[in-house]
């Protein structure tokens, strides 16, 4: 059973002295992995005062389970030590691919959406599952570009995945919206196509506008459109654990502890039936 | 196109790494106006360069203000080139930068080594935390054990052999005041250690730089002396340097076998 966390922000280390000197709090926090891989010194004792009384999970950007390169095994047996010391809830990462020849772009680059992709993602998770000895749960990302080889649409891959890997599902709302813009295709598909019971996360977060494109920043308040497709999710998904990310132009944590709590209101609208 | 070519002709693109093939990629990404299919692979180009710039400029954050935006994104783009990261951490992209830049020209000549200093302290920031060992932990051994002891140094430990002094340039960089001082040439060895979640750097002797290296080296308590033979009163500088590497907090543990 997966559990609810409530709503939390990401851990930044602009905020370390909030949470580690004044013991500031959210419902939960979500760390980058690589972050905190064979770390010591002050992100170390952080990651391991917030993890005393609230609960943690990881958020790789970095398997890049969809590339053909081999999984590295000292990155998993690295995330897995992590993994087993800081017990999270969850360990998660996205549906994309980021290395080639050992040469990482540290960048979350779209999949072509064909037979070939699924069987070997799905594969690749599988694999990731057993040497996690977890169960992983696997994002959605924002893509700037689409394949002219791609057959399926990218929720009925990313459901597909879920269900014969038997991972779960982090669903990101902004990256949905942003990807829906660029690519000009109804956001409200896209949830309807993600089965019910695989989504164990949403996350939130800011994006910009450049004219030609949307792209996802991380750098500013949830946008509206976003904040009404969340309500959206809310409504198919119900109570889901939801986490907002401000990765650039990091404000004060008040700021971005109240963009938690505006998904807490807008979800407990939406619950209670006050919005409609 | 299987899969893993078309991972290769869009990574090659990304990266740099592969000029040219546009017509293979124009076949390949799907054109949505107002960008075609280049201009679509190009917001990926850019965001890998630009990620990596400020990737590498987090660790040598002085160095990049020195050079300047331009001219310090052209040499992380021709760095890249030839040390593409090969680590899930983005945070090591920037390892070797300093030592690359001693291949280039065109700036002050202590750069390399200021870029060298401050990615000492960007790892010494977050290295593994290990226990610190007083220096009770020799002073309980056993006379006989002591000429044999080899010291395990903490992991926050860096020693830095460097051309140039570029403490007094650190310096006014950190305080971001002062006039910039003219390079100061010369064989240099600093130490970056850390304590508590505090960074701190030094600079050694060239006595206290042997002894040091000798015992990182896993050269023993007798070794260690061995390297002040030269120096009047060898064996109290050898315990003043000894002790010092205590005090600081540099040794993890002592170690001991006898006969």
């Amino acid at each position: 059973m997966v559990p609810f966390l409530g709503h939390g922000i990401g851990l930044r280390t602009k905020h370390f002295p909030d949470l580690l000197e004044q013991g500031r709090r959210a419902d939960w926090f979500e760390v980058i992995t690589e972050n905190f891989l064979n770390v010591g010194g002050r992100p170390r004792a952080v990651l391991e005062a917030v993890r005393r009384d609230r609960p943690v999970v990881l958020h790789g950007v970095s398997l890049s389970v969809g590339s053909v390169d081999p999984l590295d095994s000292d990155y998993l047996r690295d995330v897995r030590a992590l993994a087993d010391a800081v017990q999270p809830a969850w360990v998660s990462d996205h549906l994309c691919w980021g290395t080639f020849g050992r040469h990482n772009a540290h960048d979350l680059l779209p999949m072509p959406f064909t037979e070939e992709s699924l069987a070997h993602v799905v594969g690749r998770v599988s694999e990731v599952q057993e040497r996690l000895g977890r169960r992983f749960v696997l994002e959605n990302v924002s893509s700037y570009l689409t394949y002219a080889a791609s057959t399926i649409p990218e929720w009925e891959f990313l459901a597909e995945v879920a269900r014969r890997a038997d991972c779960l599902i982090l669903l990101d709302v902004n990256n949905v919206f942003v990807s829906a813009t660029n690519h000009g295709f109804d956001p409200g598909e896209y949830l309807r196509g993600i089965p019910r019971d695989r989504v164990v996360q949403f996350h939130l977060a800011g994006h910009q506008d450049l004219g030609t494109h949307l792209l996802d920043t991380h750098d500013a308040p949830v946008a509206d459109p976003v904040w009404a497709l969340y309500r959206d999710a809310v409504r198919r998904f119900g109570r889901v654990s939801t986490l907002v990310e401000w990765d650039d132009h990091i404000p004060p944590l008040d700021e971005v502890l109240a963009q938690a709590e505006k998904a807490r209101a807008l979800e407990k609208a939406v619950l209670e039936g006050a919005d409609s | 196109m299987t899969l893993a070519e078309l991972q290769a002709l869009l990574h090659g693109r990304i990266t740099g790494a592969v000029a040219g093939r546009e017509d293979q990629l124009r076949e390949e990404v799907v054109p949505r106006p107002p960008l075609d299919a280049l201009e679509r692979v190009e917001i990926y180009a850019r965001m890998y360069l630009y990620r990596l710039v400020d990737a590498v400029a987090e660790d040598v954050p002085h160095t990049s203000r020195v050079l300047g935006h331009d001219a310090f994104v052209e040499l992380v783009g021709d760095y890249l080139l030839e040390h593409p990261s090969r680590s899930p951490d983005i945070g090591q992209a920037g390892r070797l930068f300093g030592s690359w830049l001693r291949t280039r020209e065109g700036f002050r000549a202590d750069l390399p080594d200021l870029a060298m200093l401050e990615r000492a302290r960007s790892e010494v920031r977050t290295a593994l935390d290990a226990p610190v060992a007083g220096a009770e932990a020799l002073q309980g051994l056993p006379p006989d054990a002591l000429p044999a002891a080899r010291f395990l140094f903490a992991p926050s430990v860096r020693v830095l052999r460097l051309q140039h002094d570029v403490r007094p340039l650190w310096d006014v960089l950190e305080e971001d005041s002062g006039e910039v001082p003219a390079a100061i040439p010369g064989p240099t060895t600093l130490v970056v250690w850390r304590h508590g979640f505090k960074v701190f750097h030094t600079g050694l002797s060239e006595p206290e730089a042997r002894a040091l290296m000798v015992a990182r080296e896993g050269g023993s308590l007798e070794d260690v002396c061995a390297t002040f033979a030269g120096e009047p009163e060898p064996a109290q500088a050898a315990f003043k340097t000894v002790l010092s590497w205590f005090a600081d907090g540099w040794v993890a543990a002592v170690t001991s076998q006898r006969g």
